[in-house]
């Protein structure tokens, strides 16, 4: 992590300070690759992190190439106040745009990019004032006077800016909204932790576009003209492909894509060109085919070769100065959920008929039945993630039934998901700190101005006693996609406990499990009862049920068939026929 | 404007939205079935249009300089996989399309046709251009086709890059244009509609039933109709994903090549002209509801009608207002579709 | 991938760098321009040109590096960058698309290198030391057409051009120009250059009822309109811009391009000129060049920019290189003192003759009218 930090500081300083060295043609070329950098690490992050895959971010380098145009020309204002325009503006121009697009589902916010991207190169060509397909000329440069080689310090401005963003982008990914950031494409799961899925997608977004605003002020003044066309979707599709050479996954992509594509593109139309008499568009032939076999073979872009140690992973960092919050669970006794005549119907098809359930603190309650009954759909009612078609669910005697699953989990609700909903490239640690999301919640600024030291120690610091707990401490710093599904499952409960919740349902937990692992999520069970937690658990293993649960529910196609002790149920002769088959006892 | 004027617009947007829809559906087939927005639909058109008119000037068809190391690269793609693993067939149905594809291609370039039988050029231009649908899917697609839409979108970009880059070279900047195959309009009372219009209207409402028939009352179409609506069960049922992928890609390759031979006589075709048609094929999809093929047409006709209208009031700002149209479509796509559960970016 | 990609770029690194600097005695000049991408059609008569440049002026060798920038500025000016410092060349030709060559002006100014640019351009005079830009200004072809037509009594004219620059520049032209004589424009329709059908802007500048409609468009899409335009029954005069003069519009154009009227530089109807005219005899000598090259009919407008390029250069190496050896800053002053002269030069698009004011250089006689007639042009002397 630090050494990931050094390398990120050193590398762009390095090349700031290789100014003097560089031949010209090169500073010219080194200057071109860090401009477009800047709008690769924006993209990277949020491509590659967030799953936002923007076909547009060149509408917003011109934003910002035309705003401190405009301004420095027409409004003779220095190129350093225009900044401030140029930033501004792209953010606003973000905003808006970002509210709708990030509003747009799966592939549809890649298309809906795709259409704004098209329609604003024809919208700035014909705005009135900003000269056409012409564009605007004459703008002043940055330091010296119209006349004088000023690359020297432009390129150490550019790089100098380089290492900022790529800090501010390893704070934020560092962090607790930097792990929100990278799970906000598993909408239930990110949302069932307290995650503003929207906001955070916005978020990066704008942050996105903010780079490429800056890029276009740069841009701006470096050639010292605009016209629309570095701005139009073939400019934006280049960027994307440069990142994905470079690899979306880590943002060292962001600075290999770019350098290897400029230069290469160089080389090629200076080399190739004469090679090849006849005229031909060779080098987009040649990069075309180049990202062909690199989605075949290195999907993962150059970075995939990055050695495992320059992973940008959070770590423990000694021992917390301070503990996460904790609030008081309610008395031994009390009602903790109840769900009172809750049906759902999906058309004609009733998942869920009446079914009215309670769970008292420091309760461990069972709901068993056969695939299908309704299990996991109660779990979704009770957790926010379905509205129920009649009926009501109230959590410590407020009703829940219809709100958002944020709000349900913000009144100490936490679950467990069927099939493992993690992260596959980040690590256990952070998989599980996710959990904590609400609790060691810091804002975006403060994680990017690294604000957010204290929270965030003591966050990791809950996050790995939970881990320890579950004995999962060996493989606390592995890659939760690297794990098998049973430890999955074992991580999703350490993640649900990290809510510090007053409840949690859990989903089928122990599959999966081997025998001594089974036993220590038993001891968990145990503890939580014992800390006056209440739990819900869908699970199939009745001798494990029978370990831990107080009461079991028996569900048959979405209706109660049988509520009791494990005893009297196992043999109620209901259960036994629908569920088992043969009394338990012949078993 | 006046009813004339309206008049001649909607024959002009409809004449559009009928390529528009011949590109959407084929676009909206291949996405069904492999789930790879098809870019590279647009450069089948111009492959068509260039084609034919080559073939009319009695030139040996450029395309046939495509094709054949496609068909080559695929060979030796399927060797190599032979050489890997053994339990592959030697001989399969994508070497003998392969092979085909080749043979297509030597007879002509060495034997152009002659004569002045529109038959025989639309013929040749099927010939040439259909085959490169299943090689492309071959070579570029096949072996991530479980990848994200977003790693297809991007694979398709890259082919759409390398066959423009190539035609450039291979066809020239200048625009071709291809004699009327039908000429002449007809009159009802002072109203005039093209006979192009016509022949336009009749050939994709021959090809569009005949998609409806193969997809519904043949064994292969209603394979592929499965794939479309559910492929992991298909695959459970055992239709090949495989064959599946590369029929979907040679029926939008025929379907291009179609386009294109309609599209010819009408205006100039350049060898860059198929990225927007193919973005404005993929906007009436949208409009569609990116799901059925009917309304995908339809969608494209509207897409086609709108390019008109826009282009009569404000021309500069013609094709913003038509991507435009895609957001607020996409939006409330969005909002309908059940939300929160499973969803996951490029899946 | 890390097998086979980083050696690769390595080797091409290497070329790169260990280009030997060799000792210079030999004039080396830059050209860059748009020889791939859409706009290709109009930049590839460039490089066609540049092929038949001689390899000595005045005694020297020249060396001519063509580099392309598929229209990208940011392209030109790495080019730009690449001419003046890796090869310290004595001129710079080019860019051939105005963005390019606008955004390679503070490189020649740095650089202290002449640059002629190719394509149109309006020097701003802080700059106007280092650049000169040979073809005609936009205005000067747009003033033949407007003539034209109020010698012809048009008294209304409707437009359309490109969505892009070219169709700004036209449009921008014949809104200073036509209201002098008394002509207004009744329509700014614009299309793309890949798009199937205009019929919607042609019926709507129909139903304005112009007396002659101006096109702004260049190389084979021009055709378009002019084929929609007549389709619809529109028999009046049409005017083409002079980007569209090329075989390949009378190709593409066939019988809809008849009659119609387009600027150009009087290259293109050289065999046709008086024989008083002033640029025939470099036009007549370049045309044979060049066509016994590239093939019977193929000249251009776009190649003879080159080719006065060239001319220009030449005829001022002669007097700079008294000042000092080629690669050297007093080359290069010298270079473009010897441009600015005030001589004049006959090209085979005009006579021009730069001074320290005027950098654009070219008179009326740049520019002159032809006519569609039997697929040719031909000269209209009005």
């Amino acid at each position: 992590m630090r050494r990931l930090t050094t390398i990120a500081l050193l590398v762009p300083l390095g090349i700031a300070a290789s100014s003097v060295v560089l031949s010209s043609y090169w500073l010219t070329l080194v200057i071109s690759v860090g401009i477009n950098v800047l709008v690769c690490v924006g993209l990277c992050v949020m491509a590659g992190q967030a799953g936002i895959a923007s076909f547009g971010q060149a509408a917003f380098v011109g934003v910002g190439a035309y705003a401190t145009a405009l301004l420095t020309t027409q409004g003779h204002l220095p190129p350093w106040v225009s900044l401030f325009a140029s930033l501004g503006l792209t953010v606003a121009f973000a905003f808006v745009i970002g509210w709708i697009t990030v509003r747009l589902s799966g592939h549809y916010l890649v298309l809906g990019t795709l259409g704004w991207s098209v329609g604003f190169y024809y919208v700035l060509a014909n705005v009135p004032g900003l000269g056409g397909y012409d564009g605007i000329s004459g703008l002043p440069q940055l330091f010296l006077m119209t006349g004088n080689d000023e690359r020297i310090p432009f390129n150490v401005l550019v790089w100098a800016l380089e290492a900022a963003v790529l800090l501010i982008t390893i704070n934020i990914l560092d962090s607790g909204p930097g792990r929100a950031i990278r799970v906000v494409r598993s909408k239930a799961m990110a949302e069932s932790f307290g995650i503003d899925t929207s906001r955070y997608k916005l978020a990066v977004f704008v942050l996105a576009a903010t780079t490429a605003g800056l890029s276009g002020w740069l841009q701006a003044h470096f050639l010292r003209f605009v016209n629309p066309n570095p701005f139009n979707l073939n400019a934006s599709v280049e960027y994307l492909f440069m990142s994905l050479i470079g690899g979306l996954s880590h943002f060292a992509g962001a600075v290999i894509g770019p350098f290897l594509v400029v230069v290469t593109k160089s080389l090629l139309q200076t080399n190739l060109a004469s090679l090849v008499q006849t005229t031909g568009n060779y080098e987009i032939v040649a990069f075309g085919v180049v990202v062909l076999l690199l989605l075949h073979f290195a999907p993962n872009g150059v970075v995939s070769l990055l050695p495992g140690s320059l992973q940008l992973h959070s770590r423990l960092t000694g021992s917390a100065r301070e503990a996460l919050n904790s609030v008081e669970k309610p008395a031994r006794g009390g009602v903790v959920l109840s769900a009172k005549g809750v049906s759902k119907y999906y058309g004609g098809l009733r998942a869920l008929n009446e079914v009215s359930l309670d769970v008292g603190a420091a309760e461990v309650v069972a709901l068993v039945g056969p695939n299908g009954a309704g299990k996991s759909t109660l779990f979704d009612l009770l957790s926010g993630l379905a509205e129920p078609s009649a009926g009501a669910v109230s959590l410590l005697g407020e009703r829940v039934d219809g709100q958002s699953p944020r709000s349900i989990v913000k009144r100490g609700l936490a679950r467990t998901f069927q099939h493992a909903q993690l992260n596959d490239d980040m690590t256990v640690l952070e998989n599980v700190a996710l959990g904590g999301h609400l609790r060691g919640n810091t804002s975006l600024i403060s994680a990017a101005l690294r604000l957010d030291r204290r929270k965030e120690a003591a966050l990791l610091a809950e996050a790995a006693l939970q881990i320890d707990r579950l004995r999962l401490t060996e493989v606390r710093d592995e890659k939760a996609g690297s794990l098998a599904l049973g430890q999955q499952r074992i991580i999703e409960v350490a993640r649900a406990l990290m809510v510090d919740p007053v409840i949690v349902l859990l989903d089928e937990p122990a599959a999966g499990l081997r025998f001594a692992e089974k036993q220590a999520l038993a001891t968990v069970i145990d503890e939580l009862r014992k800390r006056g937690v209440a739990v819900l658990v869908v699970e199939h293993d009745l001798d494990f049920v029978d370990q831990i649960a107080d009461r079991v529910v028996v569900f048959d196609f979405g209706t109660k068939i049988a509520e009791g002790s494990v005893a009297t149920v196992l043999n109620d002769p209901r259960v036994v026929e629908a569920y088992l088959g043969r009394p338990r006892s012949a078993a | 404007m006046n009813p004339t004027v309206a008049l001649l617009l909607a024959q002009d947007g409809i004449t559009n939205g009928i390529v528009f829809a011949l590109l959407g559906v084929a676009i909206l087939l291949v996405f069904l079935v492999t789930r790879v927005l098809f870019v590279v639909q647009g450069e089948f058109v111009v492959l068509g249009a260039v084609t034919l008119v080559q073939v009319q000037r009695g030139e040996v068809a450029g395309a046939a300089w495509l094709l054949m190391p496609l068909a080559l690269l695929c060979l030796v793609l399927s060797a190599i996989q032979f050489v890997r693993e053994r339990n592959s067939r030697l001989w399969s149905l994508q070497n003998g399309i392969c092979l085909l594809a080749l043979a297509i291609g030597l007879c002509a370039t060495f034997y152009p046709p002659a004569g002045k039988s529109a038959w025989l050029q639309i013929t040749t231009v099927v010939c040439l251009i259909t085959p490169m649908g299943p090689l492309l899917y071959w070579t570029a697609f096949r072996n991530i086709c479980r990848s994200s839409i977003l790693t297809l979108l991007f694979a398709a970009m890259c082919v759409h890059y390398v066959l423009q880059g190539l035609m450039l070279p291979l066809f020239g900047p200048e625009g071709f244009r291809a004699l009327p195959l039908v000429r002449g309009r007809i009159d009802f009372g002072g109203i005039w509609l093209s006979a192009q219009l016509i022949f336009m209207l009749c050939v994709f409402l021959l090809l569009t039933t005949a998609l409806w028939l193969v997809f519904h009352h043949t064994l292969p179409g209603k394979a592929l109709r499965a794939v479309s609506i559910n492929r992991v069960g298909a695959r459970l049922v055992g239709i090949s994903s495989d064959i599946a992928g590369a029929a979907a890609f040679g029926l939008a390759s025929l379907i291009g090549a179609v386009s294109g031979i309609l599209i010819a006589p009408l205006s100039n075709v350049y060898y860059d002209s198929g990225f927007l048609l193919a973005l404005k094929g993929f906007v009436g999809c949208v409009v569609g509801g990116l799901a059925s093929f009917p309304l995908a047409a339809l969608g494209a006709l509207l897409t086609g009608l709108l390019d008109s209208f826009a282009a009569f009031y404000a021309s500069a700002l013609k094709d913003s207002i038509v991507f435009a149209l895609l957001v607020p479509m996409l939006l409330y796509m969005s909002v309908t579709q059940i939300s929160g559960r499973g969803e996951e970016a490029g899946e | 991938m890390r097998n086979v990609l980083g050696p690769a770029v390595w080797m091409m690194w290497a070329v790169v760098l260990l280009t030997p600097a060799s000792a210079r005695d030999e004039i080396r000049i830059g050209i860059t321009g748009t020889f791939t991408g859409p706009a290709a059609s109009i930049g590839i008569p460039y490089k066609q040109a540049a092929e038949l440049f001689p390899s000595q002026i005045a005694g020297h060798s020249v060396k001519w590096i063509v580099l392309d920038d598929a229209g990208d500025p940011a392209a030109a000016v790495r080019n730009a960058r690449r001419f003046t410092d890796e090869e310290q060349v004595d001129a710079i030709l080019g860019s051939t698309s105005p963005p390019g060559a606008i955004a390679m002006f503070d490189v020649a100014v740095e650089s202290k290198t002449p640059q002629l640019s190719l394509a149109p351009v309006s020097v701003p005079a802080a700059k106007r030391m280092w650049i000169f830009s040979v073809p005609q200004a936009v205005p000067v072809m747009v003033s033949a057409v407007v003539d034209h037509m109020a010698a012809k009594g048009v008294k209304k004219v409707g437009y359309i051009g490109f969505t892009d620059s070219w169709g700004d520049q036209n449009y921008n032209a014949l809104v200073r120009l036509a209201p002098a004589k008394g002509i207004t424009i009744s329509t700014n329709e614009r299309y793309n250059r890949v798009d199937a059908s205009v019929t919607a802007q042609v019926l709507k500048i129909l139903a304005t009822k112009p007396d002659a409609v101006f096109i702004g468009a260049s190389g084979s899409p021009a055709v378009l309109p002019n084929l929609t335009l007549r389709d619809s029954g529109y028999e009046g005069p049409l005017y083409n811009s002079h980007g569209s003069v090329s075989r390949a519009v009378l190709q593409a154009g066939g019988a809809a391009m008849e009659g119609t009227i387009a600027p150009t530089g009087p290259l293109v109807v050289a065999d046709e000129l008086p024989d008083s005219y002033p640029t025939k005899k470099a036009a007549i000598d370049f045309v044979s060049a060049y066509e016994s090259r590239w093939g019977k009919g193929t000249r251009n407008p776009f190649a003879g920019y080159a080719w006065d390029a060239m001319l220009l250069i030449s005829a001022a190496v002669p007097a700079a290189l008294s000042a000092g050896e080629p690669g050297t800053a007093e080359f290069r002053n010298a270079l473009r003192g010897s441009l600015e002269a005030g001589k004049e030069i006959a090209g085979t698009h005009a006579v021009y003759r730069y001074t320290a004011e005027d950098h654009e250089g070219v008179d009326q006689r740049s520019r002159i009218l032809v006519v569609v007639k039997d697929g040719a042009y031909h000269y209209l002397a009005n």
